[in-house]
Parts: C-alpha cells; sequence; structure tokens
C-alpha cells in the first residue's frame, strides 16, 4: 500500500496534505520552472524540496526572523509566509541566484572581507535583504541599511560587520557603476 | 613585544566564508538521506502531572506513519552529571513541553497529523513555580533524587529536598571578617531564564542499524565526542558503536553542547526498523521543549572597611534550573571559584544551590553561569561604593585581583595569569570616566528629558570541565605540500577552524592558503576533543596544534637529514622546505617528503607524513566538597566593560552611545576573528541586559515561546559604537600566550549597563531585564517615593 | 500545518464572491502575514484559501482629489509608505506604515489585512481612524461601507459576515492637515505596538485622537477631542493631554505590558505627539 493517502484514502505521489497540486510557473534564479505545487506548501518548503535550493534557511517559520528571505519580484519577502502557489508567475532570486559565471558578488566579497558572518545560517537571509535594499537605493545611510535588516535575525555578529559590509558594497557599487 | 610572526596576528578572513555566503555551506537542517523518516513530538500541556494513560491507536493507524514511541518503549534514563531524567517522560511529566510521545512518519504532515491523534490522560499535580516555593520542599519535583545516579565527590543533591547540588566555597574566618568589618552591606538580585537562540535549531538525523548496536548521528550538535559517550551511556551500548558526524552548524551557544535530540531520535529510528529519522525543533520546541540558560537569584552580604577593602562576603547564588539539572548542576559549581568575582575576598562563605522547579529546564549558555553571577557581584560592588560614598573605580582598585593574591578557591594569581586592573584601567578611560555625578547634575539634566550615565563592570572567567579535559590533533601533508589538520571541536562560528590553520601555518612556515582544517567532525574519523565549550579551545586546541606541526617537521627532518647526510638538528624549515641551516640550498622541498622521499634511482625512505600532536589541561583538581578550594581554572581571562549611555526619563528607553570592552587575552591571533567575538558577545549580553527573559503562566506554562514575545536584539537595537580593546599581558602555557575569549565579551553587559542606570537616574536596579517598562516604571515610582 | 486545502485565486470579484458563498469557512489570501502563522500553529483549520490578489478592486490604489485616496486591499504596507500623497497627505499612515513590522513583512502585509486582523494593537488602524476610513465591503448584495470606527465590535472582531470580502478603505481628501503616529514597543526593531497614538490636526485647526493597544480593538478618541476643542494649541494643552488621555482608555496588562506602563507611556506618546504637531506650525 502507498503511503501518501488523503483523508478520504485516496492516493497521490509525492503529496503531503494529500490535496491535488495546482501548477505554477515562475522564474528563479533566471531558470524557468513549470511544476505542479502542493497547495499547502509555502515558498520556502517549495525551494528546499521541489527545487533542492537549501541555500535559502528556516529560523522561525513565521516571519520573525528572516533567514528565508529571499527577493521575489523584486522585493525581500519572507518565503516561509508565501505559499508555493502565490509565486505563479513570479520572479524569485535565492542566494544561489547572487553570484554569476563562478565569481562572487561585491556584496558578498565585501560580508566575506567584514566578517559579517560566524554560523552562516541567517547570512544567506541577511544577503538578499542586503540585495533588496542596494537594489532600490545605492547609497543608503545607516539608518537605512538597519531598517532593511531589521527582520533578519542574527544572534552571532552583533550585526556591526554586515552593516559595514553592506555600506561598503554600496560605495563600491556605486564608484563602479560610475566607471562605466 | 617581539612579535615577529607571519601568521599569528594577521586578521584573515574566516576559511568557511565562502562556503557560507554563497548557500553551499550544508547543515543538518538542509540534509536528507534516502529512506528519511521526519519525527514530530507530543508535549506536555501541564507543568507537573502524573500520565495516567496514552492512546496511541489512531496515530500508529495512519498511513505513512513507521514509528510511534512512548515513554514505555525508551526506558532510558539520561543526564550528563544527575542521572534525573526519563528519556520520554514515562509516568510523569515536569514542565510544560517535556516530550511524551513522538512519531516518526514519510513525511512531517503526516507526523504532524499523527501526533495530533495521541490521546493522553494527565493528573494534574502541584507545581513548584520558583526557588522559594522549591526550598520550602512541601512539594518534590524528583521524590527519588537520593536514589538517582550521580557523580559523586563533585556534587551534592540533597535527600527529600529539591537541591539537585549544594555546593561550597569556605575560606578563612568569615565571623571574623565581618567583626573587622566597619560595614556590612547586603543585596538581592536576580535574572530570569533566557534563550539560546542559535537561528539553526536543534535538529538531529539517527540511523540505528537494526543488525547491530551501530548507530549514526548526524546532528547540530557543538560536541560530537560528547554526544558519543552520553549516547552510549543512556542506551546502554559501546561508544564505538556510536558514530556522530557534525557538519555546519547554525549556532550553538552552549544550547548545543552536551546531548539533546540525539538519543531520543534514535530510539525513534530503532522503531522504525533502522530508517534514518530527522527531528527538526521547531522555534517553539527550541524555546519550551529544549533547555534554557537557568534563572538566578543572589544574595550577598559583604563586610567592608571604611576605605573600601572587602573583609568578609556570604553569598547564596540560587539557580533555578527547572525540571532537571543536564549542566545546571555544573553551572552552579563554576560559583564556587569565580561567584564572587575577580576580587580578594580573604574570608568567604559560599552557597551555590541547583534547585528543581516544574519549569523548562536549564543548560550550558555563554558565559556558564558568570553573566548572572557577575550581574550580581557587579552590581552588588556598586552598590557598595553608593554606601560608603567613594568612587566605584577606587573601590574596585583596592580589591581586585592582582599577582601573588589567591582566588576564593585559593588559586594562585601570577603576573601571566593576566591582569584585571589593565583592563578596568583601558575602559574606564575609553569612555571617560570622572566619577559619579551629582545630585544637582542628575536634577538639572532631568529637566531636559534625557539623562546621561556611565558604568563598568568587571568580569573574570575559566572554563569549566572536568580536571583531565583532553583534546588532539592530526596533520596529514598532501602530495603538493598542502596540509589537512583535523581536530574535534566544531568551528561554529567562533573562527575555531581558521584559527588553527593559522597556528599550522605558523609552525610550518606555509602561507595560510596551503592549510586547511577539515570540516564535518567525524567521530569515527577526526580525533578526539571532549566539548566545543568554555572558551577552551584556541588554548587547548592550538597547543595541541603546534605541537602536531613540531611533530610534522621532525618527520620531516629525520627523512631529510638522510637525503641530504646531516643531523636532524642541523636543519630548518621555511617556504615549503626543510634545509640546511648554513648551506641554505642544501634543501628539500615539503612536497618531495609528503608522500616519502625518492631517490633519483627509485629508492625510497620515510613515508607519508602523519603528525598528531595532544594537549592535556595539567595540574587541575576537583574543588574540595566540603571548603571549594582547589585548582579549576586552567586559563583566566580578565576583562572590563564601560558604558556610556542615555535614558529617556519618560518612556524609559535607553539609548547605549558606547560600550568599552576590554580583555586581557594575551596575544590577538586574528583580530577579525576576535572582534567579531566581542561584537557578537556584547550584543547577545546586551540582549540579556535590556531585552530577554521567560516569562511564566500561574499555571507555570512558558508564555512567551515564540519570537513574537521573546525577542533577542536587531540592527535597531544596537549601541552606536562598541569599542574593543585587547590588552596583551601573555599567558606562558598559552599558544603564542593567548587565551580564550569565546563567553567573555557577554559576561557582565548587564551589570555595567545597571551600573550605568544607576548613575544616571541614582535608582538601583536589582531584576533583569532593565526594559523600557521596568526603567519607566521605577523613574515614576521613585519619584513618588 | 494540519489544514488540507484548496488554494484558489479568482480573476474577478464575481467569481471569489460566489466560490466564498458554496464554500463557507474560506479563508481571504492577501499578504499572508496572519494567515500563514494561523494556519503552521493550526489554530484553525481551513479547508479553502481563497487569494485576493488577482481582483482588480482589491488592487486599486488610487488618490482623486476632492474625493480622497483609495487603498485596495491587495496593496501592501510598503506600496503606501513609499506613495508620496501618503507621506504629503496622510502623515501618520506613512509613519504608521513604517513602523509596523519588518521590512520584509511590509512588502506582504497589507493596510486591509491589518484591519481585518482585528487586533487591538493593529498599528495601521488608528491613523486610519483620525482620517475617518471607510471600509469597502463587497457582499451578495453589492458593496456596503462602514466608518472604521464601527467596524471593529471586540479583539479580533468584526461586522463582517459570511460571504463578504473587504475590497479596500477609502480616506476622505484633506486639505492643509498635519498628522503624527507614534508607537511605543519593547525593542526599537521588528515588534508589536504596546500602545500606538495618532493625532491629525486638521486645515480647520480640529485635533482628532486614536489609539490602539489600550482597548479590546483600536479607539478613536471622541470624548478627548471634544474636551481638546475648547483648549489651545500649546504646550500647556500637550502636558493636560499627558494625563487627560488616561481617563480615556482602558488598557489591560498581558505578556507584552503592564497595564500601568500602558497608561503611562500612552500619556507621554500623546504629549510628545501633540509637542510635534505644534512644532510643524499652524497656530
Amino acid at each position: 500500500m502507498c503511503d501518501r493517502h488523503n483523508k478520504d484514502g485516496d492516493c497521490f505521489e509525492y503529496v503531503e496534505s494529500g490535496m491535488p497540486r495546482v501548477p505554477m510557473s515562475c522564474k528563479i534564479n533566471g531558470e524557468i520552472v513549470h511544476k505542479m505545487v502542493d497547495p499547502t506548501m509555502t515558498l520556502l518548503q517549495f525551494l528546499h524540496k521541489d527545487m533542492s535550493l537549501f541555500g535559502t534557511k528556516e529560523g522561525c517559520g513565521e516571519g520573525e526572523c528572516g533567514a528565508c528571505t529571499i527577493k521575489m519580484n523584486g522585493r525581500a519577502v519572507n518565503s516561509c509566509l508565501v505559499l508555493a502557489a502565490e509565486a505563479q508567475g513570479s520572479e524569485i532570486i535565492t542566494v544561489e541566484g547572487l553570484s554569476k559565471n563562478g565569481e562572487l558578488s561585491v556584496l558578498q566579497k565585501e560580508f566575506i572581507k567584514h566578517d559579517a558572518l560566524q554560523c552562516g545560517f541567517c547570512t544567506p537571509g541577511m544577503l538578499m535583504s542586503a540585495r533588496a535594499l542596494l537594489d532600490k537605493n545605492n547609497d543608503p545611510d545607516l539608518e537605512e541599511v538597519k531598517e532593511a535588516i531589521a527582520g533578519n535575525f542574527c544572534r552571532c555578529t552583533g550585526y556591526f560587520p554586515i552593516i559595514d559590509a553592506i555600506l561598503a558594497t554600496a560605495k563600491k557599487e556605486r564608484e563602479g557603476s560610475d566607471h562605466e | 613585544m617581539s612579535k615577529q610572526y607571519r601568521h599569528i596576528g594577521q586578521p584573515y578572513d574566516r576559511k568557511d566564508a565562502q562556503e557560507k555566503v554563497t548557500g553551499q555551506a550544508m547543515y543538518v537542517h538542509d540534509m536528507e538521506l534516502p529512506g528519511m523518516l521526519h519525527a514530530k513530538c507530543l508535549h506536555s500541556p501541564h507543568a507537573h502531572a502524573e500520565i495516567i494513560s496514552i492512546d496511541t491507536s489512531a496515530a500508529e493507524a495512519l498511513p505513512g506513519v513507521k514509528a510511534v514511541v512512548t515513554g514505555k518503549d525508551a526506558p532510558y534514563r539520561v543526564g550528563l552529571y544527575m542521572v534525573d531524567k526519563n528519556l520520554i517522560a514515562s509516568d510523569r511529566v515536569r514542565y510544560q513541553g517535556e516530550i511524551v510521545a513522538a512519531v516518526a512518519a514519510e513525511d512531517e504532515v503526516t507526523a504532524e497529523r499523527a501526533v495530533s491523534l495521541i490521546k493522553v490522560e494527565y493528573k494534574p499535580l502541584p507545581i513548584i513555580h520558583d526557588v522559594d516555593e522549591a526550598l520550602e520542599a512541601k512539594i518534590l519535583v524528583h521524590e527519588n533524587l537520593h536514589t538517582y545516579e550521580y557523580m559523586e565527590g563533585v556534587f551534592f543533591p540533597q535527600k527529600g529536598t529539591n537541591i539537585a547540588s549544594w555546593n561550597r566555597t569556605l575560606k578563612g574566618d568569615v565571623k571574623k571578617g565581618f567583626e573587622e568589618a566597619d560595614f556590612i552591606i547586603e543585596n538581592e538580585l536576580s535574572v530570569p531564564a533566557v534563550a539560546h537562540v542559535p537561528m539553526e535549531t536543534h535538529v538531529t538525523i539517527a540511523q540505528a542499524d537494526p543488525y547491530s548496536k551501530k548507530v549514526k548521528i548526524w546532528s547540530s550538535a557543538q560536541s560530537p565526542f560528547a554526544v558519543r559517550q552520553l549516547l552510549a551511556k543512556s542506551l546502554g551500548i559501546d561508544k564505538s558503536d556510536v558514530h556522530v558526524i557534525v557538519p555546519y552548524i547554525g549556532g550553538g551557544f552552549g544550547g548545543k553542547a552536551g546531548i539533546h535530540l540525539e538519543p531520543f531520535v534514535t530510539v525513534l529510528s530503532r522503531a522504525a526498523n533502522g530508517r534514518p529519522v530527522k527531528l527538526k525543533a521547531t522555534r517553539e520546541e527550541e524555546f519550551n521543549l529544549l533547555p534554557t540558560r537557568a534563572g538566578m537569584r543572589s544574595r550577598f552580604k559583604t563586610g567592608v572597611k571604611k576605605d573600601g577593602t572587602i573583609t568578609a562576603m556570604e553569598i547564596y547564588h540560587d539557580w533555578d534550573s527547572g525540571a532537571y539539572a543536564d549542566y545546571g548542576v555544573n553551572v552552579g559549581k563554576t560559583a564556587v571559584y569565580s561567584g564572587a568575582g575577580p576580587y580578594i575576598v580573604p574570608n568567604v562563605e559560599l552557597h551555590s544551590r541547583t534547585i528543581y522547579t516544574n519549569k523548562v529546564f536549564s543548560t550550558a549558555y555563554r558565559g556558564f553561569g558568570h553573566l548572572e553571577t557577575h550581574w550580581a557581584v557587579e552590581r552588588h560592588m556598586d552598590y557598595i561604593a553608593q554606601q560608603l560614598n567613594i568612587d566605584p573605580y577606587e573601590l574596585r582598585m583596592k580589591n581586585l585581583l592582582r599577582a601573588g593574591a589567591t582566588t576564593i578557591s585559593g588559586e594562585l594569581i601570577y603576573e601571566s595569569t593576566g591582569n584585571p586592573i589593565d583592563c578596568l584601567n583601558a575602559v574606564v578611560k575609553e569612555i571617560g570616566w570622572t566619577g559619579r555625578k551629582t545630585d544637582e547634575e542628575r536634577a538639572l539634566e532631568m529637566k531636559t528629558g534625557k539623562v546621561r550615565g556611565k558604568g563598568f563592570a568587571m568580569l573574570q572567567k575559566a572554563p569549566a570541565m572536568p580536571s583531565y579535559t583532553s583534546t588532539a590533533a592530526i596533520m596529514q601533508m598532501n602530495e603538493d605540500g598542502h596540509v589537512k589538520v583535523m581536530i574535534g571541536a566544531v568551528d561554529m562560528g567562533q573562527g575555531a577552524n581558521t584559527i588553527m590553520a593559522q597556528i599550522a601555518a605558523e609552525e610550518l612556515g606555509l602561507p595560510i592558503e596551503s592549510v586547511e582544517v577539515v570540516w564535518d567532525v567525524d567521530t569515527n574519523k577526526h580525533p578526539y576533543d571532549w566539548n566545543t565549550v568554555a572558551s577552551k579551545y584556541t588554548f587547548m586546541g592550538g597547543n595541541a596544534v603546534k605541537k602536531a606541526a613540531k611533530n610534522m617537521i621532525q618527520q620531516m627532518k629525520e627523512v631529510a637529514a638522510q637525503v641530504l647526510r646531516c643531523h636532524p638538528d642541523e636543519l630548518a624549515h621555511g617556504d615549503g622546505y626543510i634545509y640546511h641551516v648554513h648551506h641554505t640550498a642544501r634543501r628539500i622541498p615539503f612536497k618531495k617528503l609528503a608522500m616519502g622521499y625518492m631517490y633519483e634511482n627509485g629508492n625510497g625512505i620515510g613515508g607519508p607524513v602523519i603528525a598528531h600532536g595532544v594537549y592535556m589541561a595539567s595540574g587541575l583538581t576537583n574543588p574540595d566538597p566540603q571548603t571549594g578550594q582547589g585548582r579549576p581554572g586552567l586559563v583566566w581571562t580578565f576583562g572590563a566593560h564601560a558604558v556610556d549611555l542615555e535614558v529617556d526619563i519618560y518612556t524609559g528607553e535607553v539609548h547605549v552611545l558606547k560600550i568599552a570592552s576590554a580583555f586581557d587575552i594575551g596575544q590577538v591571533i586574528n583580530k577579525k576573528l576576535v572582534d567579531g567575538q566581542v561584537l557578537g558577545g556584547v550584543i547577545q549580553g546586551l540582549g540579556s541586559a535590556m531585552i530577554e527573559g521567560y516569562k511564566f503562566s500561574p499555571d507555570a506554562k512558558l508564555l512567551n515561546p515564540s519570537f513574537t514575545d521573546n525577542k533577542i536584539p536587531t540592527a535597531k537595537d544596537l549601541p552606536d559604537e562598541i569599542v574593543p580593546i585587547y590588552i596583551e599581558n601573555p599567558q606562558n602555557d598559552g599558544p603564542y600566550g593567548a587565551r580564550g575569549i569565546g563567553e567573555h565579551p557577554m559576561i557582565s553587559v548587564p551589570s555595567a549597563i545597571g551600573n550605568a542606570l544607576y548613575d544616571a537616574l541614582g535608582i538601583n536596579f536589582y531584576k533583569l531585564p532593565l526594559s523600557p517598562e521596568n526603567i519607566s516604571l521605577a523613574i515614576k515610582n521613585h519619584k513618588k517615593a | 500545518m494540519l489544514s488540507k486545502f484548496n488554494y484558489l485565486k479568482p480573476k474577478s470579484l464575481d467569481e471569489a464572491l460566489a466560490y466564498i458563498k458554496e464554500n463557507p469557512g474560506t479563508k481571504l489570501l492577501a499578504g499572508g502575514t496572519d494567515l500563514m502563522i494561523v494556519l503552521r500553529r493550526n489554530m484553525e483549520i481551513v479547508d479553502h484559501v481563497l487569494d485576493i490578489k488577482d481582483i482588480p478592486e482589491t488592487k486599486r490604489f488610487e488618490y482623486k482629489a476632492g474625493e480622497g485616496l483609495f487603498i485596495g486591499a491587495s496593496v501592501t504596507v510598503n506600496e503606501i509608505s513609499e506613495c508620496d500623497v501618503v507621506a504629503e497627505k496622510y502623515a501618520a499612515v506613512k509613519e504608521a506604515a513604517d513602523s509596523l513590522a519588518s521590512y520584509q513583512l511590509r512588502n506582504r502585509a497589507t493596510l486591509v489585512g491589518n484591519l481585518c486582523n482585528a487586533s487591538p494593537g493593529a498599528d495601521l488602524a488608528s491613523p486610519l481612524l483620525v482620517f475617518d476610513a471607510v471600509v469597502h465591503i463587497a457582499g451578495p448584495n453589492g458593496i456596503r461601507e462602514v466608518a472604521l470606527e464601527n467596524f471593529f465590535t471586540g479583539v479580533k472582531r468584526t461586522v463582517l459576515v459570511p460571504g463578504e470580502i473587504v475590497i479596500g478603505v477609502m480616506l476622505p481628501d484633506v486639505k492643509g492637515d498635519t498628522s503624527v503616529f507614534l508607537k511605543q514597543a519593547r525593542i526599537k526593531g521588528h515588534d508589536l505596538g504596546i500602545a500606538g497614538v495618532s493625532i491629525r490636526r486638521t486645515g480647520e485647526g480640529k485635533l482628532c485622537v486614536g489609539m490602539t493597544a489600550v482597548a479590546p480593538t483600536p479607539i478613536r478618541l471622541r470624548n478627548l477631542e471634544e474636551s481638546l476643542q475648547s483648549k489651545p494649541f500649546s504646550a500647556e494643552t500637550a502636558e493636560w493631554l499627558n494625563e487627560e488621555i488616561k481617563n480615556h482608555i482602558k488598557p489591560i496588562s498581558d505578556i507584552r505590558s503592564s497595564a500601568e506602563y500602558r497608561l503611562h507611556v500612552s500619556g507621554v506618546l500623546a504629549q510628545k505627539g501633540l509637542m510635534q504637531l505644534i512644532a510643524m506650525g499652524g497656530k
């Protein structure tokens, strides 16, 4: 007998809730994906289970800690509070999408240089909040940086190196674009 | 100071950084194994109750469920020092949140659904809420305490009481000391229980071989070898049957020391015919199932002379350890040698009692009791200065430990032990301390609605560990001359692997890029380390790695000496070569020695270069059972914080302008990483000081088991500035003179803030947290009084 | 999550209304920042989730001079915060929007969701109350409009009946207004308010006061406003307000704050708020 059943005893392959899956198409880190998703599944669970993208972390599952932050349609969101089905038609960037062609992005390099991480568990979400901020505002002040990451808990670093890394990235990216 | 090091003192980037910024770093949270089942737990809704019956039939009948276990399926007793806990509650639950049953199923949702179908009948029992009720002993949390197995001679459970251990210090003649005093000053202070909050919750995958007793564990744990030992002990199997692997872990802070989910998940795997089972604690379980930092209440009575000289102290530290003792009794034990602060106290009587109540139980937490004891002692010192009307700086200078003095447990302080006075001087200078403000100055400032205040506090800590603690390192050279180092400690972000690479590179004379400490500590492959705790690894591991590197060089010299036809003593090393000290052109590259040297004619000598080094704590003793006297401290790190803050006297909000933090760490090995420990630790201390704390209902249920109401500091809750200061009085037996610093930055942040609040407001605070509400209402009531 | 639900995202209001009529107990999903937690904690078992974000009426976010500002039920808190008209005309709304939760949550959370959740501490409720917001509710019999002041009926309770969907709120147009929002929380980052105050001064000089987290619902303090009518717009009045406001609220003690501190800090915030309005000018 199959292990996957809904309450009526019907069998659905790979469906945890037993509800019929719904189609969902979106773009993840530049790649178009078409999937059938469990309607009760969160976007975070979808990234893990269907996309094998484990960079995005779960710290609380309730939108409080920000470890699951991704960029969805250009905005930072908590992927634990979004249903996978809601991602229909959206463009998603996760930590795996930050670097291109094997070259770390300026933001990632500055995180390393400033030691803006210790255990690393908040880092993917922190990077995505920072990226979303810098995409909208290439010259944030200290308060704006703090505001952008206040929804991302870090228990290791005391935040100072993270803030420094984000400000340094902004400066580097501005200088970079000035040269262009 | 002559420091001609190549790698020691270099602020290198951490070795793990790239994997962590790209999302490649793998944690147990991320791991999936073929055939893996998912577990969910059923928790007690009562703080204290008898379990009358459990009906798991509906859960077992649910398709997809592979195992359901209750207390009767797990007849195992666990406990680090006091064997006081059933692996799964069987007859009785002792705190709300305790596990009474669990399910392993094909997926998390099915497991959760099955748990919801388990029916338990309870008979609620009267509850012990706090240490005072517990000390009355009218109700016993553990009626059979006197029958429990425990570590004898080190801990002292009291029959017919709720006291898991009563540890004592007796030094000098306290009665005489109080007689010599001009003043006797008393205070009572307390701290609530606080959560560790690692961003990765506890998670374990266990796979129990159905054909043998072998168990394989992947766990987010600080101490793979402690898990191995304690799992074997709890389940009654051989240590060698237990195989523990720890990949990257998302924070520990003491909460992942010892053993937690591992034996429990092993029982589930066994019940599921050996399929791997993963149990990932929810955030609520992290707060409410897994242990916390104990709450504590301290009572101080100190005799002082007019000039501030301390003559005697009588101290009670009463720890609210919750339902079980876990690390709690050992936390309590640290007070025996450190619970009066870094002061010369000629006559002292100290009682440290670890007490059972019906609340979530306690364990190790960064600082291991010292944030709590130093909240009390450092506020008390400030209070004494107020009463004597002397500068709190002068009071401390008069009494601080110094070379030639002895600690309360009779340890002699040497020049090489480090110097708390240097730390205090550095921080008071940094914040510009010129003495307390006068009442007039304060009254003037009050009119603006904002009042500034300055304060400071001392701290100290030595590793709390068995007297015979040891560690080891294995070092192998590859064909390309690169070196892989294996250690048994876990780098959970504190930077141990980068520090060890620096030490190895220093000794081997190699570029830092050529040395790598191997991640994913595996008890079947990596050498032993007792526990990744206690700020001990730079000191102990550093010494072991240094020895391994020297051993590796010696091995290469011995082979090279044959090739170069000289005595090994005539050889030196550098830049990847073994060379003759005079004829430097006579040299052999490491890589030609790595797997054994081959002559041109094909002859080979030597063999693969594999070195090892060990370090074992020497000269330590257990405290004397009656007097607490002995030598428990392998290496002390002293420090001090000074704070400059501003209080909004209407809302009670505190704006911290600056925290200056000085530590005598002997030698900075990597400033970038040490800064990380200081900045992170100070902010974690700030959380304890101003924000965090468990709250319980009248029926002892945790009221704030989520981030909604159990907050930690965010980026918007920071001081304007933290100034780390490193004092480098070298420790003669430390690697390059270095001491540990992992836990210290957190200690005494609350007391420094409490002392600065007194300076600002003229109000003494005795309880944490120093929240806007508590400060504002204190100001309001102070005005009335 | 024990709920097993169908997910539907209708393209029209009619389709949505028909679905919720057929499937009583359907939960509406906009930002999901409250609903997802209800589901995760199994506080309710839900069979149907209806995503309203494709319904055109809920996406409307439009200002018409003389009419006012319509904020549809799908408009996120950050969209409101970033809107120039809101900053210019309804400053307290922007300040409340900026104070809500965290930046990521504000990218999902909606203003209407904050209202419909009907928490006594709904941060966005007090500024909307002082701007006389009107809730637009679609049901089987068309659209009905309810003043926000009459919308809340108790803790987590509103006038909404099964089969209804809030499509948005209307803020009447204003001229020459100034307004402030102040909130006290336990920490400076991401936290729920333990007291929130909005004060609006109309172009004509009338003061409107709304509060959250000091009563079973967000409240408009009409009696207090009446007393303020006869007072000068001055620092003395602000000081008077600090004490007087305590006679108009009945905060409770809970896990987040004692009633005593709520009462105290409500006065502090009100005084500070009025002082800020005075500093903005307008005698």
